[in-house]
């Protein structure tokens, strides 16, 4: 089965408050929907996040990865024999290997991209099967049991939404911790939630190696579980030295991106914990191959997300949350905690004491709004193959003569403006800028500087 | 613990957040376009015509002090009180005025019902229905506070600047006359609610703080999520 189009839909939803830690603060997701659309007229949607602390991208570096590398590749890929496949795990490995990897300067993965192409197709191509991920991923557990995370700020604001997160009966809660405080931050939410609650910090690589020890020291006379990332991304070496001192096990973000990185902080044994992120590490299957990496070498797992993720991400990790064995925390599925709106139509969100249900609907097993995404989306691009296109002539080639035969139906919409790529080299699918109102020349510039060719007016 | 100034502060806050808004002031103004009269009016009545309902689902949780209350207030809502006016057919008539055809009557219906099964299908994030209710409740006299405070000036300017008729207005005039008496009620609901089910001052300020994070008019008006604190907004 071929895909004919992808649709890239660049959002900005508002967060009900900033987030903020010692790496970033954040008040709105930009998170970036990629969604595909079989021949057979299967839809799937895929998301990733831009995060340049984390994987080096930038929204403009993902959506030029997408356009220029990933729908190339998916757009020439046949998929027939994947959806055929009688062993639907490797068929999920071979769309994963479908995927060129990107790298660039300053780029240390196009993770993020890769992930909303990859979880684009395996929705859509699980859908047109009618088969759930869950039935690909059988889950360990009969429900995913999810972390609350709280932000950087002042300690009276910390304390607080331990104080929330107790009401919610939250047993596990990974607080963001920078050079300011740290200790008294994490004595102060000790005592709101007393001793039964799961602590855990994230510096998001705050601490020089020589003060990160000091630190870590005091932590541990609090009962904190596990620190974080707590010195930059750098030499596994380094964080292995921190990590053979430290009192609390030390768990690896930021320097766990690729599968090389992964391999690296086993063989150093730099850490105790993996925290996978999908967007982070590259989607499902990259993310299960560091698992299993993981597994091997005695470490246990989180199944972490980044701040702002949507319900398409957050239901993807609540299929691998499940699937995973080591998994022992979990993060995400914040929707309309965090969010002003959710895209999806049922309610992504935890409840009481973070537990969520498994996910058994086709595909993602999620319901997206399409009005939702177009409601939040500031650019939009459309990139149709070729087959695509033929298709497209042909219909709108239908539409014509139908209105020619019928001119007063009034039902039948034309076609949006939109420009066609004539270019070639990078370029090789059609790219169609879809921009009807008055974003259009906004929209249309971006597009032309993410291809390179001249599209004219 | 001095719930009802609590509650009546957090109340005048909220309303006027909503009243002080630059959405509402261009409403009364008049200078909003027709279509943000029609989205008020759309959203409006989605949030309204499952009163009856909330309210139902209200008096099944109340204390026996104030059950009374909410029962009456749900029959009212019902038009089976003996004043007799059905307040969702109120709202249909409104949108009616407002040139809602029959489907986009019967879609507003339907929205308002897809709420309705979220409530029911979506988790909880309190471990009991004493949490969740208290939320509600608190949500639901918010509202009656502040429409017995706007409701005849909100139907002012719709009847200047949209063109309705006192008669497509009667839902307005009507809560102006009966919130007034429902506020005074709604605030004795919710000291009752918290006394007969034991809330500490800190959990019942906590879920207040939950509930009023946002301004609740906005958000279910004009789909606008205003933070109403800086700092003490739910965090994750």
């Amino acid at each position: 089965m071929r895909i004919t189009e992808a649709r890239i839909f660049g959002l900005r939803i508002p967060f009900v408050e900033t987030f903020s830690h010692s790496a970033s603060a954040r008040a709105r997701s930009d998170s970036v929907v990629v969604r595909v659309t079989a021949e057979n007229g299967t839809v799937g949607y895929g998301e990733g996040v831009a995060r340049p602390y984390v994987t080096g991208e930038t929204v403009e570096s993902f959506v030029s990865c997408v356009v220029n590398e990933l729908w190339p590749a998916v757009a020439s890929a046949d998929y027939a024999q994947i959806t055929r496949s009688p062993d639907p795990f490797s068929a999920l490995s071979s769309i994963s290997e479908s995927l060129p990897d990107h790298s660039a300067n300053g780029v240390i993965a196009g993770h993020g991209a890769r992930t909303a192409v990859e979880l684009a197709l395996i929705d859509c191509l699980l859908r047109s099967e009618r088969l759930s991920l869950g039935e690909i991923l059988p889950p360990k557990r009969p429900a995913v049991i999810y972390s609350g995370v709280i932000t950087s700020g002042s300690i009276d604001a910390a304390v607080r939404h331990a104080r929330y997160f107790k009401l919610f009966g939250i047993k596990h809660i990974k607080i963001k911790i920078d050079a300011a405080n740290p200790v008294e931050r994490v004595a102060a939410i000790r005592r709101a939630v007393g001793p039964d609650v799961s602590l855990r910090v994230d510096a998001n690589g705050a601490f020089e190696p020589v003060t990160a020890s000091g630190v870590l020291s005091s932590l541990g006379e609090l009962g904190v579980a596990v620190a974080e990332q707590p010195i930059p991304r750098g030499d596994p070496a380094e964080l292995a030295r921190l990590s053979s001192d430290s009192p609390i096990p030390i768990m690896a973000d930021e320097s766990l991106v690729t599968l090389a990185d992964a391999r690296a902080l086993t063989a150093t044994r730099a850490c105790e914990y993996f925290n996978l992120r999908l967007s982070k590490c590259g989607g499902i299957i990259r993310t299960l191959q560091m698992a299993r990496l993981a597994e091997n070498a005695g470490l246990r797992v989180q199944l972490g997300s980044h701040v702002g993720e949507t319900a398409i991400l957050s239901a993807a990790g609540r299929h691998v949350a499940a699937y995973i064995d080591q998994v022992e925390f979990v993060e995400g599925s914040y929707g309309k905690l965090l969010l002003a709106e959710d895209i999806s139509r049922d309610s992504i969100v935890f409840g009481h004491g973070g537990a969520a249900p498994l996910l058994r609907g086709p595909g993602l097993g999620i319901r997206v709004r399409e009005e939702v995404l177009r409601k939040y989306a500031h650019n939009i691009i459309t990139l149709v193959s070729s087959a695509g296109l033929r298709s497209r002539q042909r219909r709108n080639k239908n539409v014509s003569t139908d209105e020619e035969r019928h001119p007063s139906a009034g039902t039948t919409r034309k076609s949006s403006p939109r420009k066609v790529c004539h270019g070639s080299g990078n370029c090789s699918a059609r790219l169609f800028v879809q921009a009807a109102d008055k974003e259009r020349k906004d929209r249309f510039r971006t597009a032309t500087r993410l291809c390179g060719h001249s599209h004219g007016e | 613990m001095a719930i009802r100034s609590l509650v009546e502060s957090e109340y005048a806050a909220q309303t006027e957040a909503f009243a002080s808004s630059d959405i509402f002031k261009s409403l009364r103004s008049g200078k909003a376009a027709r279509e943000v009269y029609d989205e008020f009016i759309t959203r409006l009545c989605r949030t309204h015509l499952n009163s009856p309902q909330i309210l139902a689902f209200l008096y099944s949780l109340a204390p026996p002090r104030v059950a009374s209350l909410i029962e009456h207030n749900m029959l009212e809502e019902l038009g089976r009180d003996e004043v007799g006016i059905s307040h969702p057919e109120l709202l249909l008539r409104l949108a009616r005025a407002a040139g809602f055809d029959q489907h986009a009557c019967a879609e507003l219906e339907g929205q308002s019902q897809d709420e309705l099964r979220h409530l029911a299908t979506d988790e909880i994030l309190f471990g009991s229905l004493r949490e969740f209710g208290l939320t509600v409740l608190l949500e639901v006299t918010c509202f009656e506070w502040m429409l017995s405070r706007m409701a005849r000036l909100i139907a002012g300017f719709l009847c200047k600047h949209r063109k309705l008729s006192p008669e497509a207005l009667l839902w307005f005039t009507h809560h102006s006359e009966v919130d007034q008496r429902h506020a005074e009620e709604g605030l004795d609901a919710v000291v009752e609610y918290a006394a007969y089910y034991d809330f500490e001052e800190q959990d019942f300020r906590l879920l207040s703080e939950i509930v009023f994070r946002e301004n609740v008019f906005l958000r279910r008006y004009f789909g606008k999520i205003e933070v109403s604190r800086h700092t003490l907004m739910l965090s994750l």
